[in-house]
């Protein structure tokens, strides 16, 4: 019973990174009805900035942190006028490409840079973490949930209680009619896109000291995130976060009591199953109220 | 001067030209509706005007400045409201969130479009009960009267309507046609409708279209002592010709 609290309180931490990572992929397909397969790269080059402002160069942690995001943001508006607009008017089939092709561009240039080495990047605090009764709860897992479900409530509260989260939300519905509306999309998918990136880098930089920064990092995140978003119902926030924290939890759990070399795998044996048996996802029937 | 003017207006699908020298013209404080088959060019003049669809040659002039080629947000700024064929309604948000939208080509709070939504309700009392349904769960009387307010949250000068009384019942379809009528009294509107009668109940002046063209434009009554033009667009007027 000790173990499974403490697997849970892990499995959370570690589903809560992709979760977040899951909300940039279903903001971004609900605002251009394209996955973007980049969104795992900027998880992983956000870990990189960190590395370059917090270890490279000493600079205080926070201060790295909000450069990095800062970076994100840039790399956001970076990627949707050099990826996404020139190809809005098209099919999504060359979009998706673009948007591969930006993974492989992004992972390469990192690789360039650091090498293959993976770096080292702290935890925010220097205590390691605190004892409550039989559970040991590591710091930065504290701080990867305490975050998570602060952006959870501003993401509901930006997307449900703002004009402007209105906007997006009717474009992601019916772009043609909020443009007669007045409602200028380019702009509004722009906000999308430097919104996804800086959730993708956060969960970035709140993973990197668990795991290694390493090229690889973005697109074990990024499988894990899109399997999070089917399992909960494919351009469902809701979903997508729901789906994170139950793969998170299902593969710490797979990974104590059955095979730790298989831990990857659990995540895609149940994306196998969702696939078979429940295609639409834990939220699915939702997905008709888009029709 | 006009409110609105075009001139000769061309518009392209491709290969195909929807309109071919499209002219007609709307006085500040008409209605005037636009008639003629399916496939005429009804919608797609009016998606020529609300930036919609580009003109390949001619002029639109609103308020005597020309706005052909300009974008559909830059258009709905300078004050034509565009309610679309097939109303259009956000699924997923509420009666009142789309209607509050309308608001989006002027600078307004969020308190600002609350309260005027609200005001709007007065003018649509049998949506008011829906205020906080989702889009998708409404009928298609009902979706074309938030349809309607949110195109009048805009503050027009012109509303162009694309077929409000499509697909609706006749008791629903006499309910928006009053609507219209109130709407005349401070809106010029440009009306597209296949339901020639309640369209030119309403109207100043009409036009009928034709495969891209304008084939014949006048008074109501001169459409319909057309004969030629009653039997073949208007439906029903037959009767009424001979008589």
């Amino acid at each position: 019973m000790d173990l499974a609290l403490q697997l849970l309180f892990t499995g959370i931490g570690i589903g809560a990174v992709y979760a977040l990572v899951a909300l940039g992929f279903v903001l971004i397909f609900r605002a251009t009805n394209v996955v973007n397969f980049a969104q795992g790269e900027f998880s992983m080059v956000a870990a990189y900035l960190m590395v370059v402002f917090a270890v490279d160069l000493g600079w205080p942690y926070w201060l790295s942190f909000l450069l990095a995001l800062a970076g994100m943001a840039l790399l956001g508006a970076i990627f949707n006028l050099g990826v996404y607009y020139p190809l809005r008017h098209r099919t999504f089939l060359p979009v998706i490409i673009a948007t591969i092709g930006a993974s492989i561009l992004l992972a390469n240039s990192v690789l360039a840079i650091y090498g293959p080495q993976p770096q080292v990047l702290e935890g925010w605090f220097d205590t390691p973490g605190i004892q409550l009764g039989p559970v040991y709860l590591d710091s930065q897992y504290l701080l990867i949930i305490a975050v998570t479900i602060v952006l959870v409530i501003f993401n509901y509260w930006f997307f449900e209680h703002t004009m402007l989260g209105k906007k997006l939300q009717a474009t992601s519905q019916d772009k043609e009619m909020a443009s007669l509306l007045g409602i200028s999309v380019s702009t509004m998918i722009m906000i999308t896109f430097i919104y996804s990136a800086v959730l993708g880098g956060l969960a970035g930089i709140l993973v990197a000291p668990v795991l290694f920064v390493s090229i690889q990092m973005g697109s074990t995140i990024a499988l894990k995130a899109f399997a999070a978003t089917i399992i909960g119902g494919f351009g469902d926030v809701a979903g997508a976060i729901i789906g994170g924290l139950a793969l998170g939890i299902i593969e710490t759990f797979g990974a104590a009591y059955i095979s730790v070399p298989y831990k990857d795998g659990f995540a895609f044996l149940v994306l196998v199953a969702f696939l078979i048996f429940r295609p639409q996802g834990i939220f699915g029937e939702r997905v008709a109220e888009k029709a | 001067m006009a409110l609105l003017q075009i001139n000769d207006l061309i518009v392209l699908y491709g290969e195909i030209e929807a309109l071919r020298g499209v002219s007609l013209s709307v006085d500040e404080g008409q209605v005037v509706t636009l008639l003629g088959a399916n496939g005429a060019g009804k919608s797609t003049t009016l998606r020529a005007i609300s930036g919609l669809a580009k003109p390949a040659a001619g002029e639109i002039l609103f308020d005597g400045q020309s706005i052909a080629g300009f974008g559909p947000e830059a258009i709905v700024r300078l004050g034509i409201s565009h309610v679309p064929e097939g109303r259009r309604i956000f699924p997923g948000l509420s009666v009142k969130e789309n209607i509050m939208l309308g608001g989006s080509n002027r600078r307004a709070a969020k308190s600002e479009l609350s309260r005027e939504a609200d005001a709007m309700f007065d003018l649509f009392p049998d949506i008011r009960p829906f205020s906080n349904a989702l889009g998708w769960t409404l009928s298609g009387g009902q979706l074309q009267m938030v349809a309607v307010a949110r195109g009048l949250m805009a503050k027009p000068r012109l509303l162009l309507l694309d077929e409000p009384s499509l697909g609706l019942a006749p008791v629903i379809v006499q309910a928006v046609f009053r609507i219209i009528s109130e709407i005349r009294r401070n809106t010029t509107v440009l009306l597209v409708e296949q339901n020639a009668r309640m369209g030119l109940s309403v109207a100043d002046h009409g036009y009928v279209l034709e495969t891209g063209r304008i084939v014949l434009g006048g008074k109501p009554d001169e459409l319909w002592g057309n004969e030629a033009i009653a039997a073949a667009y208007l439906g029903g007027g037959h009767a009424k010709v001979t008589a």
